[in-house]
């Protein structure tokens, strides 16, 4: 499940970003416990120790804190970092790929603006019929 | 401390060289995957590991001592390949019921829970059972004995992929319960490989690959596109496989020793940029030419 084997990102990776994205949509709240290394290996069916470098990778950005002897909690500020975060690294990327594969299409700058809008009408439609 | 210690491993059979200078080192509580084509000398080696054959040359320890004749190591560990040799006189259920007294840490409920699950009865005889029943009921023996050092040999031949899946993630769950070290062998790579720490990767009884499987992913990429720009590329890295596609185009696997701006660049040039699955990756390395079985049909 989840993971996307295809994907040029090692399996530790997609799990941080699966982790980010459970805090993202506040389904762990901040200082609230986040899973455990092993209830992760069992939810992705991976290595225990892949499960932990995952988690190891959201506690070095300090997204996470560790409480002794009770495991990692999420930090206060960990949504807002993320966000930013996803912005600066994800979407930038994408918006970089979507303009070279355009220009490749030679679809010009305002075709690719009405797209733009229409996509966006689209995804709001759909957050509403839901 | 480690479990498991080889140093310049030698094995030959007649004049057959299964294992060549090896040497290599397992740490406690890994699952480690070795992987190699079919008679890359694996077999030869967990049988050297087991204790059940003397190395010719080189020096081999496990939990610090000699395997060989060694009631330690015996005890300490269990070998599940499919030449189990079990009393032909006892059905699967005294097998069992006897199991316990062998090994120490033996845990009967979880032998009859996946008894029951993989649909055995105890009234079989271990003779009897179908191939892929053999080998499930083998891989119970192995995973209840709950053993330091837990060899698989190969263990899922016959099983039909459900049944593999199951047995996998059993292993794992039991891992997690209680961790012990675990070499299991296969050339499945892809199925085994999200639940390994560490792959070995072994050619002609000698060593190829030994890191974490995390690593593995981003050893290497795979670059399609234009000849010109991708052979550009690939003057800087090592090609370990390359595939003409069409006129002008061509995949090559190489070695990932690229910066990800390097990368980016040449998507934007058009070159398309894969990662290199497990599997295939092992199979580019161990392969003895680089278009692989191709070559054979393009000599003329």
């Amino acid at each position: 499940m989840l993971l996307d084997i295809d994907s040029l990102k090692p399996i530790y990776v997609q799990i941080a970003e699966w982790l980010e994205m459970e805090i993202l949509n506040g389904n762990i709240a901040s200082d609230e416990k986040i899973y455990s290394q092993n209830q992760l290996a069992d939810i992705f069916n991976v290595n225990p120790a892949t499960a932990a470098k995952g988690l190891n990778i959201l506690a070095d950005e300090k997204l996470l804190y560790k409480k002794r002897g009770l495991g990692m909690f999420v930090s206060s500020h960990a949504r807002g970092a993320i966000r930013s975060k996803r912005i600066e690294r994800n979407l930038k990327q994408l918006v970089l790929e979507l303009v070279a594969e355009a220009k490749r299409l030679d679809v010009g700058r305002d075709d690719l603006i009405n797209m733009l809008i229409a996509a966006e009408l689209q995804v709001t439609e759909e957050g509403s019929s839901q | 401390m480690n479990v498991v210690d080889c140093s310049g491993l030698t094995k030959t059979f007649g004049r057959t060289t299964a294992v060549n200078n090896l040497s290599f080192t397992l740490a406690p509580n890994k699952i480690t995957g070795l992987i190699g084509r079919n008679g890359a000398g694996k077999t030869t080696l967990l049988k050297m590991i087991a204790g059940y054959l003397l190395p010719n040359a080189g020096s081999i320890q496990v939990f610090s001592e000699n395997p060989f004749n060694n009631i330690k190591v015996s005890a300490n560990m269990v070998f599940v390949d499919e030449n189990m040799v079990l009393p032909a006189t006892m059905n699967l259920g005294e097998i069992l019921e006897s199991a316990g007294s062998f090994y120490a840490h033996w845990d009967h409920k979880l032998a009859v829970g996946l008894f029951t699950y993989f649909n055995l009865h105890p009234g079989q005889y271990h003779s009897k059972l179908s191939k892929g029943m053999r080998s499930a009921f083998n891989a119970i023996l192995g995973l209840a004995a709950r053993c330091p050092l837990t060899i698989f040999d190969e263990p899922t031949t016959g099983m039909d992929a459900a049944v593999r899946k199951d047995f996998y993630r059993a292993l794992l769950k039991d891992f997690m319960q209680r961790p012990r070290t675990v070499i299991l062998s296969s050339h499945l790579l892809n199925e085994i490989n999200d639940i390994l720490d560490d792959l070995l990767l072994i050619k002609d009884g000698e060593k190829c690959l030994h890191m974490p499987i995390d690593e593995l992913k981003e050893y290497a990429v795979g670059l399609q596109g234009k000849e010109e720009t991708v052979a550009e590329m690939a003057e800087k890295a090592e090609v370990m496989h390359w595939k003409k596609l069409g006129k002008d185009s061509v995949y090559m696997a190489v070695r990932n020793q690229f910066a990800e701006e390097e990368l980016q660049k040449a998507r934007l040039e058009g070159v398309a940029i894969s990662p290199v699955a497990a599997d295939d990756l092992c199979m580019y390395l161990t392969a003895r030419n680089k278009g692989g079985i191709d070559d054979v049909f393009d000599r003329n």
